[in-house]
């Protein structure tokens, strides 16, 4: 179980201190329909594709796309990081990627639908490299009637 | 992860995400977060558990109706380390021996690995494109000093290390997964030919070999245990 970064072994989290965050000004917090009339987005940051898509690389802000209907046995993780657990992912791609559990949601009326994309980047990418791909994606969001989106790191 | 909820939000698409750095979300101040106290990799908290998985992720979509943001909530539940089973042990012998190669190991554990994607229904390993063998020669033939493009041999590692790990959950007794990863790198010849590749990576005149040597090839958790060890 992992609690502050001073829970942490030092070593993790002086790996994890380093990582520079970025800074923002303003903090929009959008209105929206209620919960179980939206339709909902995943987007990871785990680094995950398909398999025989293009594998991620240092410093790379863009993302892959991973429609619905995507089996879990061709979900593979090309993150660059060796410093976070996978074997859960191997296990279960739930754990790192809940598209099953959103569409349990959805199915329990919980919430209203599920995107027909999905998308996953890869984290600790540098904002600057990020920003112009995630503006791209919100169109294509907007595109796919998206109405609220829930980011999963690793 | 939280800078991509205010580029979203900014952009018109409202946000919720899972923190697992607390003290990251609190610089970044994302839309909304949840943050929890699972192991990194594990946002969800634990495999093979639906209910659980599914009370965190409706969780983190509840906070989408909130619109007092920038707001961080505590996720009340935990996981407990998974209990570990001392005495476990290698069922078959995996130890390097002089006489080993990384190829033998590599193909001893195919039937390992062959029963992880039956009982699973699938595998992580098939970023690089290579089948486990050739993964293995060039791995051999980067020890042996030609290194290839770092980043095709990132690939071709990342598969072995999945590879391995998958094998090993399949093991009759295949222990935690904390006890699995030690042994991969503790004793077997792919964790050993990691261990002596780093230090040829780091002196390389690629900027690219020094970045997978020194920051992507072995965890900064390990390389402080074996420092100690």
């Amino acid at each position: 179980m992992v609690k502050r970064l001073s829970d942490m072994p030092e070593v993790e989290a002086h790996h994890l201190r380093r990582i520079e965050c970025p800074t923002f000004d303003e903090t929009p917090a959008l209105p929206g329909k209620p919960l179980s009339k939206r339709r909902i987005a995943l987007i990871s940051t785990a680094g995950l594709h398909r398999r025989g898509d293009r594998p991620f690389r240092p410093g790379d802000g863009s993302y892959r796309v991973i429609p619905a209907e995507t089996p879990a046995r061709d979900l593979v993780m090309s993150h660059i990081s060796v410093n976070f657990d996978r074997t859960g992912f191997q296990q279960d791609h739930n754990v790192a990627f809940p598209i099953d559990r959103l569409r349990e949601l959805v199915d329990e009326g919980v919430v209203g639908s599920m995107a027909s994309m999905h998308y996953s980047f890869m984290g600790a990418f540098p904002p600057d490299a990020a920003e112009p791909h995630a503006q791209h994606l919100a169109g294509l969001l907007k595109q796919d009637a998206v109405d609220a989106a829930l980011l999963v790191p690793v | 992860m939280g800078a991509l909820g205010h580029f979203l939000e900014r952009q018109g698409i409202p946000t919720a995400s899972i923190s697992l750095v607390r003290e990251h979300t609190e610089t970044i101040r994302p839309p909304r977060a949840l943050w929890v106290t699972f192991e990194l990799g594990r946002p969800l908290g634990i495999p093979d558990d639906a209910d659980f998985q599914r009370r965190v992720l409706r969780a983190t979509a509840e906070l989408l109706e909130r619109t007092d943001g920038p707001l961080i909530v505590d996720y009340p539940e935990e996981v407990a380390e998974e209990a570990d089973f001392t005495g476990w042990a290698c069922p078959i012998n995996l130890t390097p021996r002089a006489t080993d190669t990384l190829a033998a190991e590599i193909d001893r554990l195919a039937t390992w690995h062959d029963q992880s994607v039956a009982r699973t229904g699938r595998t992580t390993v098939g970023v690089s494109g290579l089948d486990m063998p050739s993964a293995g020669i060039l791995l051999s033939e980067a020890l042996a000093g030609h290194l290839p493009p770092a980043q095709a041999l990132k690939e071709a590692i990342d598969d072995l290390r999945a590879y391995y790990l998958e094998a090993a959950s399949a093991f009759p007794d295949p222990g935690t997964a904390k006890k699995r990863k030690a042994w991969l790198w503790d004793e077997t010849l792919f964790g050993r030919a990691l261990l002596d590749l780093q230090p040829k990576l780091a002196a390389s005149e690629d900027p690219q070999h020094r970045i997978l040597g020194n920051l992507t090839l072995i965890p900064a958790s390990e390389r402080h245990r074996l420092a100690k060890a």
